[in-house]
């Protein structure tokens, strides 16, 4: 990508009600976080001209969204893809923006994520789920058909070859959870976690407990792109795009040939470039979760903790709002909701405005943060954002 | 093998497919097919319509016969089923296997009759055949 530094921003956040079943449709969801996110810009529907979205077959679609705005845009597309999307997207709305195609994007995440097709699977037959991965007839039949079973292949590894143990993924989990309790839109708020709880809880699969999974939730987010020149004649306070990457790796997450590397390796010092900082720069952080294991390993990649330290590093405390590195300060996917990566863009686009000020929940003096986006080991997505 | 035997097994079957049928086709003989490239001379396992390596088409099917052993490149114990038929098989091993012959080959599968506590990174095993059917088989690992 040219470099963008600081052209864009993003103008608005919103999302809908989280529940563990709503009881309406992806669109309702959808257009609920829309609508949200267009009044926390200060603008209205007829202002976006780009609607944007990612799904695997749980979702409503862009057209339908803008329809149910009353608006007729110039742009709408949707993609198949999982937890890096967000970043890929907003990449594209930017592309769209820079060449003219579009002046307003609004990127979007819907799903009935518990109520309805659940990201860890369940009910499927097992030849579809045989056809549906490439390399499945070599998964399936072996039993592993969950993610938490692929990543745990990964999350072993990693572990062994760094001396990491159970203890730094509770202290991973544990300091999530501790930043839910003080957001009382967090599904896990009002149910706080010890590490002794968590070294009492059984694993589902190894190195995994419950407590290491994602919560699956029904819930939609959004959020609104445009230029840092548009973005001075709205309502918002923006944050600004300093940069952002995203990339595939060679290695096929289910070719299980190569468990070592992961494609944030590759995102990181391109991220870092793009955006003319370095990881110490860093106030704030986004990590994507949908496993513990999984921020401990992108902690590495993206250099925010010493390398070979990333154990000592969590159990530090350094995770904590009052840490050097406070991550995912709405409790993340383990503990506040689950939207495919899109709730910790809407929190860290929060903490760098100050919107908690204040409040128990504001990171101090926080300028830049960092949102990273995990489709799998193979894809990754990053953004750094500074007010 | 036993009717009884042939009506119990009831997990998932591996999908023969235009990519794959040579390799499953060698399981059922309980032997080892992999997929080379000639062109970069790399293994694809899973194999492909072409090579994952370079994308050449040149790919072509070695036999490497019924004596295959390997260690644990990685592994996790899976205490529920997310898969139906595996209910009686909790804890079950699911591990990754690096062949000794050649390390960039990493094969997933189960290790049978292994204790949990006695699998760790670098455990040898050795390849085994599970007769499914009357003319299925399934690679599987046991402790070397
Ligand atoms: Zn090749």
């Amino acid at each position: 990508m040219n470099n963008i530094r600081n052209k864009y921003a993003i103008v608005g956040v919103g999302e809908s009600k989280r529940s563990k079943n709503s009881g309406v449709t992806p669109l309702h969801l959808a257009l609920d976080a829309a609508r949200a996110a267009i009044a926390d810009a200060g603008l209205e529907a007829k202002d976006i001209d780009g609607f944007m979205s990612y799904s695997e077959g749980d979702s409503c679609t862009p057209h339908q969204v803008a329809t149910y705005l009353g608006v007729r845009p110039g742009v709408v597309k949707e993609i198949v893809g999982g937890g890096s999307s967000t970043e890929l997207l907003i990449a594209d709305a930017i592309g769209l923006i820079e060449t003219g195609q579009a002046k307003t994007v609004l990127i979007y995440r819907a799903m009935n994520g518990r109520s309805g097709m659940r990201m860890g699977g369940g009910g499927w037959s097992t030849d579809l789920l045989q056809n549906a991965f490439d390399g499945g007839s070599f998964l399936i039949p072996y039993g592993a058909g969950s993610p938490g079973q692929w990543f745990g292949l990964f999350a072993t590894r990693h572990m062994h070859l760094n001396g990491l143990t159970q203890e730094h993924l509770g202290h991973v989990c544990t300091s999530f959870y501790e930043h839910a309790q003080r957001n009382p839109n967090a599904f896990f708020h009002g149910k706080p976690l010890t590490l002794e709880d968590y070294m009492q809880t059984a694993h589902l699969s190894s190195p995994f407990t419950k407590h290491d999974f994602c919560l699956e939730s029904d819930e939609a987010n959004a959020i609104i792109v445009t230029s840092a020149e548009r973005a001075k004649d709205g309502k918002s306070t923006p944050v600004k795009i300093m940069g952002m990457a995203a990339r595939q790796t060679v290695s096929h997450a289910h070719y299980w040939k190569n468990l070592d590397e992961v494609a944030s390796d590759y995102v990181a010092p391109e991220l870092y470039k793009a955006a003319g900082i370095s990881p110490e720069d860093i106030d704030v952080a986004s990590i994507y979760d949908c496993f513990s294991w999984v921020v401990l390993r992108q902690l590495e990649a993206y250099g925010l903790a010493p390398k070979g330290e990333v154990g000592d590093f969590v159990a530090a405390g350094n995770l904590r709002l009052n840490g050097k590195l406070p991550t995912n300060t709405a409790g993340g996917m383990l503990s506040e909701g689950y939207t495919h990566g899109m709730n910790n863009v809407l929190e860290i686009v929060r903490q760098v405005r100050h919107e908690y000020a204040g409040t128990n929940r504001q990171v101090e003096n926080c300028e830049i943060g960092i949102c990273t986006g995990w489709a799998g080991p193979d894809i990754a997505g990053a953004m750094i954002l500074s007010k | 093998m036993s009717e009884e035997t042939k009506v119990k097994y009831e997990k998932p079957i591996p999908l023969k497919t235009m990519d794959n049928t040579p390799y499953w086709d060698a399981a059922d003989r309980h032997e080892l097919a992999l997929q080379k490239c000639e062109t970069c001379n790399s293994y694809n396992h899973p194999p492909g319509p072409s090579c994952s390596n370079c994308g050449s088409v040149d790919v072509v099917w070695k036999n490497h016969g019924s004596d295959i052993q390997g260690t644990v490149y990685s592994y996790v114990v899976s205490y529920r089923p997310f898969l139906p038929g595996f209910q009686n098989d909790i804890p079950l091993v699911i591990a990754v296997i690096e062949l000794t012959d050649l390390p960039e080959v990493k094969i997933m599968g189960n290790i049978l009759h292994g204790n949990a506590e006695n699998v760790t990174i670098g455990t040898a095993v050795k390849m085994v055949w599970e007769d499914v059917t009357e003319d299925r088989a399934v690679p599987q690992w046991k402790l070397a």
